[in-house]
């Protein structure tokens, strides 16, 4: 009897402890500055802070809680605090849907940060636009703002951007036989489709095109694969784990003589540099100027607003902000910024009007000007070359 | 395509298929003993990175002492594991000791998210970052380090199964439970054991592939479904079966690179499996199960 009771005690312990566990704690508010008068304005954060972009997650819910602590800290918006809530998509698209849904409906919120990942983005949207809520998205994919959507805003540098930076590069440095590496879905995809699109222009051609999944191990079947076709270099798309292992096998393979590997704005990982060790070493890819703020030029008012961002993180987090930090950065004061000039009364549509009239707003990931046709507004000038050397990124122009 | 290429496939294809057959064997290790598929294995291979990494990064042991304590930790999680959430489950009820392993898996990655946090982490070459060339392929020597330990993991699993008492009990056990139980075997300490031993093998398969690839708390799903087709695929039950599924699984996963499309390996893979299992249900090397009434 006794016995038994103690096993049902275990089995309840242990299904608390699943339930506890596995249920994501929803809504960690991020409370508004209590000296600041008035109902707080809400805004939802949409994020995929568990799952496989945490990594880029992560570091947005960072920046954003920086960032709101210090907006409130000055008075807020018009006089009424900030709350911004943050709901994990568990980097499931499905769930970044009912995170949307449940922040219009039941929250109230003006506007929605998010998501982290561009399938996440682009799921949202059905809950987006029915709900007239406008939505700034952390994810770089292109089709974020090429499949347009009134209510749909982007802050990181889509690849339409990113892609001819990189190819103009390519074409610069004499690469005329190029091969791709890229991850299956979202990011990998996107960055290889935009690729394969615009290479004629550069005269380049693409010999060799390799995928991976999410999760593979080892990347040296794909790598031998493209070897043998001797390119003059290899554009990797991957913005996980991954992209250090391909650049490991290729050292392996390659001996003496690895292939030249060039990569994209989610290569602008810490994580990366240091998992990929010595087979990094001469990697370049293009990024915002974020990675080295010297390269917005010392005194400039970016340069200002980036290293204020900088100190300001790094003190709360103890490390710097990366690129991802960045966009949320801008996704915040954007909203920010479009709050300030709004009367007392106002809508979520008068948010999405008054995103869209951005100008000229000088921020971390580049200065933004949104129009009625252009929901993103970064250009080439906001991207940098940077060139991986002693185990850290530096920018191209000076090494070279 | 070159013969130094189709090595280097060949090379490839032998170096994945072994770490899937560490992580197979796991699988089977506990569907020997209880009958039931352990969907926690992945984690169990997640763990022994994270838990190496922790200890030689965090605790800042040498290297050697880090991964012993991450596969003994892990070994640990794994009996615990099942003293707290598949032995109160008396009856052995095959469906609900399956769905409690599910929930399991999710339980010891989102605690390792918690408690490490979301990003990966790196943990050196056990011997150099070098590489050794056989006939001009080249393989990591991190490489030659995974099939040797697999290779030993075997040995030693062989050696317990044939040579040891409590090898002979699991085997007891795994071919008739209550006959087992008749002759003065614990089939509950079988199961403990056979979890203790699942959990030390995909924890060793996980500390010997960090350096390669590095990890985090959320690599368990994708290796554990890998590691388990390798077991269906070989044949439940037998490690023999589990390492030949793992090596096999390997090398169609290579070779659909080399011959047929990145694109499409892990689909290939999937309908080479079906084709196995409609042509021989028990796995390629499983013995076939006859019903005697």
């Amino acid at each position: 009897m006794s016995r038994s009771l103690g096993t049902r005690m275990t089995r309840l312990i242990v299904s608390v402890c699943i339930v506890a566990l596995t249920v994501p704690t929803f809504l960690i508010g991020c409370d508004g500055d209590r000296d600041t008068d008035g109902e707080a304005v809400r805004i939802g954060a949409v994020l995929s802070l568990t799952g496989s972009l945490a990594g880029l997650g992560e570091p947005a819910r960072r920046a954003i809680e920086v960032e709101v602590e210090r907006i409130n800290d000055e008075g807020g918006v018009n006089g009424r605090p900030v709350e911004v809530l943050f709901e994990d998509d568990a980097s499931d698209e499905a769930r970044s849907v009912a995170a949307a849904s449940r922040l219009i409906d039941q929250e109230g919120v003006v506007a929605i940060i998010g998501g982290s990942g561009t399938g996440q983005s682009m799921a949202m949207r059905q809950e987006i636009e029915p709900g007239e809520v406008p939505q700034v998205a952390l994810a770089g994919g292109s089709v974020v703002t090429d499949e347009f959507s009134p209510w749909v805003f982007q802050t990181p540098w889509p690849n339409r951007v990113v892609v001819p930076f990189t190819l103009e590069h390519l074409q610069a440095e004499g690469i005329e036989r190029l091969a791709i590496i890229a991850e299956s879905g979202g990011y990998g995809k996107d960055g290889s489709d935009v690729t394969k699109a615009l290479v004629d222009d550069f005269g380049i051609e693409i010999i060799a095109e390799e995928q991976f999944n999410r999760g593979d191990t080892d990347m040296t079947p794909q790598l031998t694969k493209i070897r043998a076709e001797a390119p003059d270099a290899v554009l990797m798309w991957a913005a996980g784990a991954e992209a250090a292992t391909i650049l490991k096998n290729n050292a392996a393979i390659g001996g003496a003589s690895p292939m030249r590997f060039f990569g994209a704005p989610g290569n602008a990982r810490l994580e990366f540099v240091e998992g990929a060790g010595e087979a990094a070493e001469g990697f370049v890819f293009a990024a915002g100027h974020i990675l080295v703020p010297e390269t917005y030029g010392v005194g400039t008012e970016a340069y200002e607003v980036a290293t204020g961002f900088i100190d300001r993180y790094t003190e709360r987090w103890g490390e710097g902000p990366d690129i991802f930090a960045g966009h949320a950065y801008d996704a915040i004061h954007i909203i920010v910024e479009a709050l300030r000039r709004l009367p007392a009364e106002f809508t979520p549509a008068d948010v999405r009007d008054e995103i869209e009239a951005t100008s000229g707003f000088v921020s971390v990931g580049g200065t933004f000007t949104f129009s009625p046709t252009d929901h993103n507004g970064m250009t080439a000038e906001d991207l940098t070359m940077y060139i991986i050397e002693d185990g850290a990124w530096k920018p191209l122009e000076e090494v070279r | 395509m070159g013969g130094v290429e189709l090595l280097q496939f060949a090379l490839a294809g032998l170096k994945n298929g072994a770490i899937y057959a560490l992580v197979a064997l796991g699988f089977t290790l506990v569907y020997a003993a209880t009958g039931a598929i352990n969907f926690a294995q992945g984690e169990f291979y997640m763990l022994g990175g994270m838990l190496s990494v922790w200890a030689y990064a965090g605790l800042g042991l040498p290297l050697p002492v880090a991964g012993l304590v991450g596969v003994a930790l892990t070994a640990v999680v794994g009996g615990v594991f099942e003293f707290l959430a598949v032995r109160p489950r008396k009856d052995g009820d095959l469906l609900a000791i399956i769905i409690i392993t599910v929930g399991g898996s999710m339980v010891l990655s989102s605690a390792a998210r918690h408690l490490f946090g979301p990003l990966e982490k790196a943990l050196p070459a056990f011997s150099g970052t070098g590489t050794v060339s056989i006939f001009g392929a080249v393989l990591e020597i991190q490489s030659l380090w995974i099939l040797g330990l697999t290779t030993l993991a075997v040995l030693a699993l062989w050696y317990l199964y044939n040579r040891t008492s409590l090898g002979r009990a699991m085997r007891a056990c795994a071919v008739n439970r209550d006959a087992a139980r008749l002759v003065g075997i614990d089939p509950r300490k079988i199961v403990t054991v056979s979890f203790v031993l699942a959990a030390a093998l995909g924890a060793l398969a996980g500390l010997a592939v960090t350096p390669l690839t590095q990890t985090a708390f959320d690599v368990g799903p994708s290796v554990g479904i890998k590691g388990f087709a390798a077991a269906i695929l070989g044949g439940l039950g037998n490690p023999i079966a589990a390492v030949a599924g793992g090596i096999v699984l390997g090398m169609l996963e290579s070779l659909s690179i080399a011959f047929i499309s990145s694109t499409y390996k892990d689909a290939i893979a999937l309908v080479v499996l079906l084709g196995v299992l409609f042509w021989r249900p028990q796995g390629i090397f499983g013995a076939s199960r006859r019903e005697k009434v």
